[in-house]
């Protein structure tokens, strides 16, 4: 599975110097290739991240996501997304998951990896309880 | 956020043709029983108040207070002893693997560092004492044949245990380490229950054979007995000694309860009988009791708890009473909504009051177990196991009589037509059945097999959702079902179907854990994603007011959504009834009740985030 020189330059971009809310990145079934499909503004939210994954197609994502520790220290985490839905082809999820450790390994920097089969599984509570491990 | 408000507790778990030991600590003014997998603390003068401890992995026998009353241990059919603390939320402290087989009677020393167990298993082990922290034996517990019902511990030193059983048996040990001294067989049947006076100078046993004998504690000789003048006339099944040892409440099968006087020459006469207050059938057997500072407490057969005053014996006794099964549904009758009726499948339907709690057992013409049923205002409409409709109108808590419809199947679900309750729409295996009063109207083959349903409250729609997931909305015109739509969005069999109060709007639930709010005249999806569950759902609830859907499952959680907000703003209650939630019903804007598979109902009181 190839992946797309962009896709490792916008992640670059989000990391250093937060040009990037989020990145969506979709697998070209013709090409057999890994491409940004979306990027999201640093002043994009949460729930614009939500509603650019399609509910019956996987995705790969990865969300910057910032919170306030109990200290009250502002901190940000990168977080890698396995998006999968139940209602998606079993084609897609196969083909999904068999590529996703080659390409995260691509990504260097990803600190917390989640998988989300339904939109609970990615929700503002998940990510709070993750950040921690 | 969602606050417990009030716990009506499950009853003692009973057995016909055997006693139960239930216990207490004076100090704190409770007493201790267990129901199914959970032990239950409840407060005498705050029977709303109830604490649970579900950590059992096995039904739970029987519960006690350390003499400190800082530790609990109880025991299980497993032959498993769990002590764990009364405060700070129940923390284990040991688990020790005692028996091999069920656990009928558990007894700390009194200086709080030895427990002794008894019950049955495989060959020798059927009474065993250990030190309670460390697990080691300290003593051979050899003379009994079969089931040990009973142990008792000297209160006072010299230390001796006894032990009562199925062999007619009441064997006495000394020690520490406790040795066979010698054994008694005066009873003709079971010796169901042995105590020490809490002065040590003395222990009685009881038995079927409706006989009390009464012993010396220090060497295990008779001295006495119960006069057999004005005694028992069925088995005798527990024995309870008075704080001050002179005197002894005994509970039989022939429903009364017994007080005797302990004279100085161990002669035990009645002094006063205390008739069961119940209707005189098989469930008011009396099992278990408890002498504890003021309060006398005896159970029935029947689960009913009633608590007499000591220095008052003549006044009426104050019932407790609930569910001892799975309470498999909840009813919130319109007209006053602080009244909530349960049903569990044992046939038992109980009427509860927010605020005061038990209010009465509603007595049926007939019993027979149910599986579903719905209320509104005068009448209940029930179904069983057999292939029976039941119509009863009751009157405060007096059910009349009922109509019984014969349905030919077995009904699966149940609703009534709240505005027209004379409709009535049950479904079974194939299709549905149209009720109109005590008559089946019309039945309906729809011929895919047909799990939940529901009909508005004007009785001009049904919705029927199916065992591949598809919900047919049918209108009902007359005596026949037109098909309006099929709406397909749930990947597994359907459970609930509920009308919003408004009928603007409706929620359907299914065993695939998710639930969709749809809207009545678009069908459309108005709320979706609601896959916050882990488990079935099994029950669906909607506020009054149509601004929150509720949905109780299998995974014991009860999670309550506002239509207008995104599911993931939710308000989840975990862990709301050990073993599932099966019921759910609102009695206002902010109250929710839940039941479950724990025989309990909670009610919860959701405040605004």
């Amino acid at each position: 599975m190839a992946v797309h020189d962009d896709c490792k330059l916008k992640f670059m971009e989000l990391k250093a110097k937060r040009t990037h809310r989020f990145i969506v990145y979709k697998i070209e079934e013709k090409q057999k290739e890994v491409i940004v499909e979306k990027l999201g503004e640093p002043t994009e939210t949460y729930e614009d991240f939500t509603s650019s994954l399609p509910a019956e197609e996987c995705r790969y994502a990865v969300f910057d996501f910032d919170f306030v520790t109990e200290e009250n220290v502002q901190k940000s985490r990168i977080f890698f997304i396995a998006w999968s839905p139940d209602t998606a082809k079993v084609r897609s999820k196969m083909i999904y998951a068999s590529s996703k450790d080659r390409f995260k390994r691509e990504l260097d920097g990803i600190q917390v990896e989640l998988q989300a089969t339904d939109p609970t599984e990615m929700g503002l509570d998940v990510f709070k309880s993750r950040v921690n491990l | 956020m969602a606050q417990l408000a009030e716990t009506y507790a499950c009853v003692p778990s009973t057995e016909r043709g055997r006693g139960i030991l239930i216990s207490g600590d004076p100090k704190s003014n409770s007493i201790l029983y267990t129901n199914g997998r959970s032990v239950l603390i409840r407060y005498l003068d705050r029977p709303l108040e109830v604490r649970v401890y579900g950590e059992h992995a096995y039904p739970a026998t029987v519960a006690r207070y350390s003499p400190n009353g800082e530790w609990i241990a109880s025991a299980d059919v497993s032959g498993t002893v769990r002590i764990w603390g009364t405060h700070n939320d129940f923390v284990l402290k040991k688990e020790f693997r005692v028996l091999t087989g069920r656990i009928d009677d558990l007894q700390w020393s009194p200086d709080g560092e030895r427990i002794v167990a008894s019950g049955e298993g495989k060959g020798k082990s059927l009474v065993r004492a250990f030190m309670w922290d460390s697990g080691t034996n300290v003593g051979e517990f050899d003379g009994h044949s079969k089931r040990v019902l009973s142990c008792a511990f000297k209160p006072t030193r010299p230390f001796r245990i006894v032990t009562c059983g199925e062999d007619f048996l009441v064997n006495f040990y000394e020690g520490p380490p406790f040795k066979f001294k010698l054994s008694h067989r005066d009873h003709s049947n079971f010796v169901n229950c042995i105590r020490f006076s809490p002065d040590g100078k003395r222990f009685i046993t009881v038995s079927s054979d409706k006989k009390g004998i009464i012993y010396d504690a220090k060497t295990g000789d008779i001295i006495g007995e119960l006069s057999p003048e004005d005694g028992h006339k069925g088995s005798i099944y527990a024995i309870s000694w008075s704080p001050d040892s002179k005197q002894v409440l005994t509970v039989s099968a022939d429903k009364s309860a017994k007080i005797w006087e302990i004279s100085e020459d161990n002669k035990g006469t009645v002094k006063k009988t205390l008739a069961c207050p119940g209707s005189g059938g098989v469930d008011d057997m009396l099992v278990g009791c408890l002498w504890q500072n003021d309060h006398i407490v005896t159970i029935s057969l029947g689960g009913t708890i009633y608590l007499y005053s000591a220095s008052d014996l003549a006044k009426a006794p104050l019932p407790l009473s609930g569910h001892m099964k799975n309470i498999n549904s909840l009813a919130v009758l319109k007209g006053d909504p602080k009244v909530i009726l349960s049903s569990s499948y044992d046939g038992l339907l109980v009427k509860w009051v927010q605020g005061i709690g038990y209010y009465g057992k509603l007595e049926r013409k007939v019993v027979s177990q149910i599986k579903c049923f719905a209320a509104v205002e005068e009448e209940i409409v029930s179904s069983g196991f057999d292939n029976k409709v039941w119509r009863v109108s009751f009157k405060g808590d007096q059910c009349g009589d009922g109509d019984c419809i014969d349905i030919g199947n077995q009904p699966k679900d149940l609703s009534i037509a709240l505005l027209s309750p004379d409709l009535a729409l049950v479904s079974i295996e194939t299709g549905v059945i149209l009720l109109r009063g005590a008559k089946v109207v019309s039945t309906i083959n729809l011929g895919f097999p047909v799990t939940a349903c529901t009909i508005a409250p004007k009785g001009n729609e049904a919705i029927v959702g199916g065992q591949d997931g598809k919900l047919h909305v049918y209108s009902i015109t007359g005596d026949t079902l037109n098909e309006e739509a099929v709406l397909e969005k749930h990947r597994g069999a359907i459970t609930a179907i509920r009308y919003s109060p408004d009928v603007s709007m409706f929620a359907s639930a299914d065993s695939n854990r998710e639930a969709v709010v749809w809207d009545c005249a678009t069908r459309e999806v108005k709320l979706k994603n609601m896959l916050y569950h882990t488990a079935r759902i099994n029950c669906l609830a909607w506020s009054p007011d149509s601004s929150s859907v509720a949905t109780g499952s299998l995974d014991t959680c009860v999670i309550v959504y506002e239509v207008d907000k995104p599911a993931s703003s939710r308000v989840t209650i975990k862990g709301a009834h050990l073993g599932g939630v099966y019921g759910l019903a609102f009695t206002d804007e902010q109250n929710v009740v839940s039941s479950g598979e724990d025989a309990c109902i909670r009610v919860w009181k959701l405040t605004p985030q």
